[in-house]
């Protein structure tokens, strides 16, 4: 006998547990115990198991078990899942198309185009001749040991991410800095999708796209990346110097010239620095979206886990760090640059 | 209502608190700051303010910090909503306009110009002192002219691309004051515009505010805590305390007559012979009087009398204006004057 009998008879609803005691499969401990032939004893009060729902289930079969709850969810989610893909397959269907296009353009594009064309980019946004030749450098040592094209994958798959993020993130962050409502019910979202851990997000999309679909893995990028360009770009307006924000009002702007004019240019600072973050986070999860087939380095890391290739796993896990310090060092110059002409 | 009026406030209240109308309530009926504060749990910014504010002369707020002259500022432009009361702009209650109407009147009646100078940090010298009219949706090319030809006229010629942070303190507010008089607006509210500028530099500032008063005869309000700047540069001065008016007026009239021992305690301090001006202390009389030393302008300060006599306490001189006198003036009573006065009514408590 368990130990809560007692509990459901003195409230009188032994009954209902007895309609329950059917075909609920056998505990495992139910199991082991039968299998050694000795039914448990009523336990001393040193091994008082927690009322936890397994244990109310051994006294009262009607009683559901823990591993119901999870099944409950999974349920759940797989009966709302089809009418869900019927909204949200066409929504993201674009995100699929930039990726794909980005990787196919980045791929069949060849070399001696693609790294001009970056070099200059970094030329432009940094005006620094030396980190255009660092990143010279670092390209042309990934593409000597033919890991070019992987990162080419992976460049393509951040770039096309975090520029979603930048673009879905600050007009949300303006939104939260402009309504406070707004920022209550965001902030614990925003909280939710930093701390959950990068691996979870990927059990609902399994279910929601096929594996076969680009956007499973930029979805997942995108949701992880974009909190800090959010988070920051909130931030960067709420702290705009309330003696500026008090003279445009004097002067009468509206809040729309307020906001393009003062609020936005002011709290470009932070705003990149949130940016920075978003990319450096996009790479962070582009490795952990190879398990969902997320092309690039990642696959290399993760062939080397899988196979036991040490070298690979390793060659491709210093690419990353690579391209890490590559965006790194790229947006903290323009960062720079921002602030230098924004003193104070 | 006087034809020259610009602005006029009428029993202005403001109320900082959660329910501010019921504490106004309390507050017609007599109760103070204090207990406001401790009963009610709301601050009494300010209370029942009634000033006139006349077209082309330069109005003075003074108070000390806390006084609501800050509040009372921003009330003129509704930066701050009154919680009761009336300003009128133009015979207009500014406290009716909707959006639209406040904002025409912040852009093209009222500039206002700030303690902390709050210059756009991203924006160059010039964009700064075209910032009213690039608000009104004027293009860079269409100001260029005119927000140069107001940096030149506060002494900034060349400096023109330069960005704030490039600036000293005094050069900033120099941008600030060529943005308020770029805006072309009649009415100048300057919140302790020379507050944060150090002695010397401030006094500049005051000399060339008030050679473009000369020129240009704006409506200005003008918020300090320092009495010296007041008296410098108040046509009307208004003295604030706690959120209510203590005395409002003529300032050499105040200092003559000071109505309260907490004007008394202000003006003790400050050096009476330079801020007093002959006109304030002569005998009105145009008859000549025998043994006439010389001539003095109704404006000179004592102080420069004290040196043309020398000391000499027996002299007399001819005021006059424009060339005919207007009064005498014994050197004798111009020492008289310069004993501290007591204040009028109230209780006499000494000051030293």
């Amino acid at each position: 006998m368990a130990t809560y009998d007692f509990l459901f008879s003195s409230l009188g609803l032994t009954e209902w547990c007895a309609e329950g005691k059917s075909d609920a499969p056998m505990s495992m401990a139910a199991l082991l115990n039968k299998s050694k032939g000795t039914e448990a004893d009523t336990p001393s009060l040193w091994e008082i198991p927690f009322p936890s729902m397994d244990a109310l289930n051994d006294s009262c079969a009607a009683f559901p078990q823990s591993r119901d709850l999870t099944q409950g969810l999974e349920q759940g989610f797989l009966a709302v899942k089809d009418n869900l893909s019927i909204v949200l397959d066409p929504i993201t269907q674009p995100l699929s198309w930039a990726l794909d296009g980005a990787l196919y353009g980045m791929i069949t594009t060849p070399w001696w185009i693609v790294i001009p064309i970056l070099l200059a980019v970094v030329l432009f946004v940094t005006k620094s001749w030396k980190l255009v030749g660092f990143v010279a450098g670092s390209l042309c040592l990934l593409a000597f040991i033919d890991y070019y094209e992987y990162a080419m994958q992976t460049l393509a798959i951040i770039f096309v991410c975090a520029f979603i993020c930048v673009l879905l993130g600050v007009p949300i962050g303006i939104a939260m800095s402009r309504n406070n409502m707004m920022q209550r019910l965001t902030v614990p979202v925003l909280d939710m999708l930093q701390t959950l851990p990068p691996f979870v997000y990927l059990i609902p999309l399994i279910f929601l796209f096929s594996v076969t679909e680009s956007k499973l893995y930029g979805i997942a990028i995108i949701l992880y990346a974009i909190v800090p360009v959010i988070r920051m770009t909130n931030l960067g307006i709420r702290l705009v110097d309330l003696d500026v924000i008090e003279a445009a009002n004097a002067f009468g702007m509206t809040s729309r010239q307020m906001l393009y004019k003062v609020q936005i240019p002011l709290a470009l600072p932070n705003i990149m620095a949130g940016v920075n973050q978003t990319i450096m986070m996009s790479l962070a999860m582009v490795v952990i979206a190879s398990l969902v087939s997320a092309p690039g380095l990642g696959v290399l890391v993760l062939q080397g886990i899988r196979n036991l290739e040490l070298g690979v796993g390793l060659v491709a896990g210093l690419g990353i760090v690579i391209l890490a310090v590559i965006l790194d060092r790229v947006t903290k110059a323009s960062l720079a640059r921002i602030n230098a002409s924004q003193k104070q | 209502m006087d034809r020259d009026i610009k602005i006029s406030i009428r029993n202005l209240y403001k109320i900082f608190g959660p329910t501010p109308d019921v504490a106004l309530e309390y507050v017609k009926q007599g109760m103070g700051k204090a207990e406001l504060l401790e009963q009610h749990q709301h601050v009494l910014g300010l209370q029942d303010i009634n000033v006139d504010i006349r077209e082309g002369h330069v109005t003075v707020i003074m108070g000390l910090s806390g006084s609501g002259k800050s509040t009372l500022i921003r009330h003129l432009n509704r930066l701050i909503e009154p919680t009761a009361g009336e300003i009128q702009v133009d015979g207009e209650n500014v406290l009716t306009f909707d959006e639209d109407q406040l904002r025409k009147l912040r852009r093209e009646h009222m500039s206002m110009v700030f303690q902390k100078f709050a210059l756009l940090p991203h924006k160059t010298v010039l964009e700064n002192a075209g910032m009213a009219l690039s608000v009104r949706g004027h293009k860079i090319e269409e100001f260029e002219a005119e927000a140069k030809k107001w940096i030149a006229r506060v002494g900034l010629e060349g400096n023109e691309y330069q960005y704030p942070h490039q600036l000293s303190g005094g050069m900033q507010q120099r941008v600030g004051i060529a943005r308020a008089l770029a805006s072309n607006s009649p009415v100048m509210l300057m919140d302790e515009a020379f507050s944060a500028l150090d002695p010397l530099i401030r006094s500049d500032m005051q000399d060339l505010l008030l050679e473009l008063q000369d020129e240009l005869q704006k409506t200005i309000v003008f918020i300090t805590h320092d009495l010296d700047e007041s008296l410098k540069l108040a046509d009307h001065l208004v003295i604030l305390k706690e959120g209510y008016i203590v005395q409002q007026g003529e300032p050499q009239e105040i200092l003559m007559h000071p109505n309260d021992p907490y004007i008394v305690n202000f003006i003790s301090d400050i050096n009476r012979a330079r801020v007093l001006r002959v006109r304030s202390i002569m005998k009105k009389t145009t008859e000549a009087p025998d043994n006439v030393a010389g001539d003095i302008g109704e404006r000179d300060n004592l102080e420069s009398v004290i040196a043309l006599s020398g000391g000499d306490t027996s002299l007399i001189y001819r005021v006059v204006r424009k060339g005919k006198q207007v009064g005498v003036l014994e050197v004798q009573d111009l020492f008289k004057a310069l004993v501290p006065t007591e204040s009028t009514e109230g209780d006499t408590r000494s000051h030293y």
